[in-house]
């Protein structure tokens, strides 16, 4: 064994570069807390997570909207970022290559239902895009489609919600809010897609009826998170002790930043103006753009803001 | 059969060496304890109480770590020891996220405790963990197959850690959960652990 000094062999320890995944010095660190942070679904490799849940949510959504107005841009970008999103979740994986080990779990794993879900959407919404395109549409074949991609998308709208809601490690996610508010989340992140798209396009008047929707669904959303952060506070000394971490913790940046001025302040007063009056669709598109960042931010947030429970009990 | 543990706080003096010999015999990487010793302080000056609280997986009889698992990796024995098959885990955290005594440790990247390179010790201890995966402990499950106690139990020296049959009712455990009111840690979860502590 080389003879190496104490000192330098510590030293050596701590300056190690930033892996991807919290290091070790930090766990130690936090096992000394009362509220110890979760860090593995927020920090490092655990970004793309909250990223995979954001696309997936948004593009799901999207997905949703596009049919119901057939909008066809909207129905290849809301495939494509589900694509992107399950490729985030993917390589989020400690162990990729064995993640069709997941489709196992479905009987109780909410990830795993999860990732059934994700595959029926990417599988349908394919098989739909290439008879939309290539093949003649109004066919028995191309319904069929519709419907399970339909299924699909509904499935990843509403999955994600329940994968934190049931983690009961964190009291801030451990509530029926959660899936409440993702559900939500992801049907407004669908609409700004289109938004955003429609300002692209030249389709856009096709999505004026979006418009009083995205309003609704960002006051909506406004009230929810309220609903949530209230409902937390009084929902045990962890719970409230996450709230203030997001109200006025290490998560107030992001959370006021981010989730309320970017992602619900600006969009209704712009949503607001935009009932009242005609507004250029250019105003529209980053009334979507603004909102997606929101929803992204409020998404970190909640990840960040998840503590354990104190020990001893 | 469930096998459960008994930890006297009245006994144990904080010395950390269950901690130590959890290590050496799990040859668990740096930022991985599978056992760990806590201090609680409680009342106020001069009705000042410290108290040391080994913590450690609880092997609940209904472990919320099980059900969230999507590949099935996290298990259960018919003894009641939750364990983990690392061949099975695909890294995606869920279990810790579940785990409301948070008890596991994912191990990102294989690292070593003084140099670049794995001493002739890790060389050896390492075989038995890989990276990308979760891991706890399984109350020494290759020592309990030897016939032997888990590692924490038998180096205690102030033996304040008991071991045995929680379904037997003449054990030592459930005659020391019985007779001197042992509890559990956030029963009202419904994951009913089995460990149990003795009041200080």
């Amino acid at each position: 064994m080389p003879n190496v000094s104490f000192e330098s062999r510590v030293s050596r320890l701590e300056l190690r570069p930033e892996t991807s995944n919290p290091k070790p010095e930090t766990r130690i660190n936090d096992l000394r807390e009362r509220f110890r942070p979760q860090r593995e679904w927020a920090e490092g490799r655990g970004l793309l997570l909250i990223l995979a849940h954001f696309l997936t949510g948004a593009g799901a959504g999207a997905w949703i909207f596009s049919m119901l107005f057939g909008f066809t841009p909207g129905l290849v970008a809301g495939f494509f970022l589900v694509v992107f999103g399950a490729l985030a979740h993917f390589f989020f994986l400690g162990r990729p290559e064995r993640f069709w080990r997941m489709l196992t779990g479905f009987g109780s794993s909410w990830i795993s239902r999860g990732l059934v879900g994700m595959s029926l959407f990417m599988a349908a919404a394919f098989v739909y895009l290439l008879l939309w395109f290539f093949a003649a549409r109004q066919t028995s074949l191309e319904q069929i489609f519709f419907a399970l991609s339909l299924l699909g998308a509904l499935w990843v709208v509403v999955y994600k919600g329940f994968v934190w809601a049931s983690s009961k490690g964190i009291p801030l996610w451990n509530t029926p809010l959660v899936p409440a508010l993702y559900i939500s989340y992801a049907l407004r992140g669908g609409a700004a897609v289109l938004m955003v798209l429609g300002s692209l396009v030249t389709q856009h008047a096709a999505l004026g009826p979006l418009e009083p929707l995205k309003l609704w669904l960002a006051v909506s959303t406004a009230v929810l998170v309220l609903i949530y952060l209230e409902v937390m506070r009084g929902s045990g000394m962890t719970a409230l002790r996450s709230v203030d971490l997001m109200l006025f913790g290490r998560v107030a940046l992001p959370f006021y930043l981010g989730a309320v001025l970017v992602g619900l302040v600006i969009p209704i007063a712009i949503g607001g103006l935009a009932y009242a009056r005609t507004v250029p669709p250019e105003l529209l598109g980053l009334l979507g753009l603004l909102s997606l960042l929101g929803d992204l931010s409020i998404i970190y947030c909640i990840a960040k803001a998840g503590l354990y429970r104190p020990l001893p009990a | 059969m469930r096998y459960g543990m008994v930890i006297d706080l009245k006994r144990c003096i904080g010395c950390t060496g269950c901690s130590v010999v959890c290590k050496a015999e799990n040859a668990t990487p740096p930022g991985v304890l599978w056992l760990r010793v806590i201090k609680h302080e409680s009342g106020k000056y001069p009705q000042v109480r410290r108290i040391s609280i080994p913590l450690q997986c609880m092997h609940c009889a209904e472990p919320p770590c099980l059900e969230v698992c999507p590949t099935g990796a996290t298990f259960q024995h018919p003894n009641g020891i939750v364990d983990i098959d690392a061949d099975k885990c695909v890294g995606c955290r869920y279990c810790m996220m579940a785990c409301p005594y948070d008890q596991r440790f994912f191990n990102a990247e294989m690292r070593y405790y003084f140099q670049e390179r794995p001493t002739p010790f890790e060389q050896v201890g390492y075989q038995r963990h890989q990276e990308g995966v979760v891991s706890k402990c399984n109350f020494c499950l290759p020592r309990l197959e030897r016939g032997l106690e888990p590692a924490c139990v038998a180096n205690c020296m102030t033996k304040a850690r008991t071991f045995g049959d929680l379904d037997n009712p003449v054990s030592e455990v459930s005659k020391l959960v019985r007779d001197r009111g042992g509890y559990q840690l956030y029963p009202e979860l419904g994951t009913n652990p089995s460990i149990y502590y003795l009041p200080p």
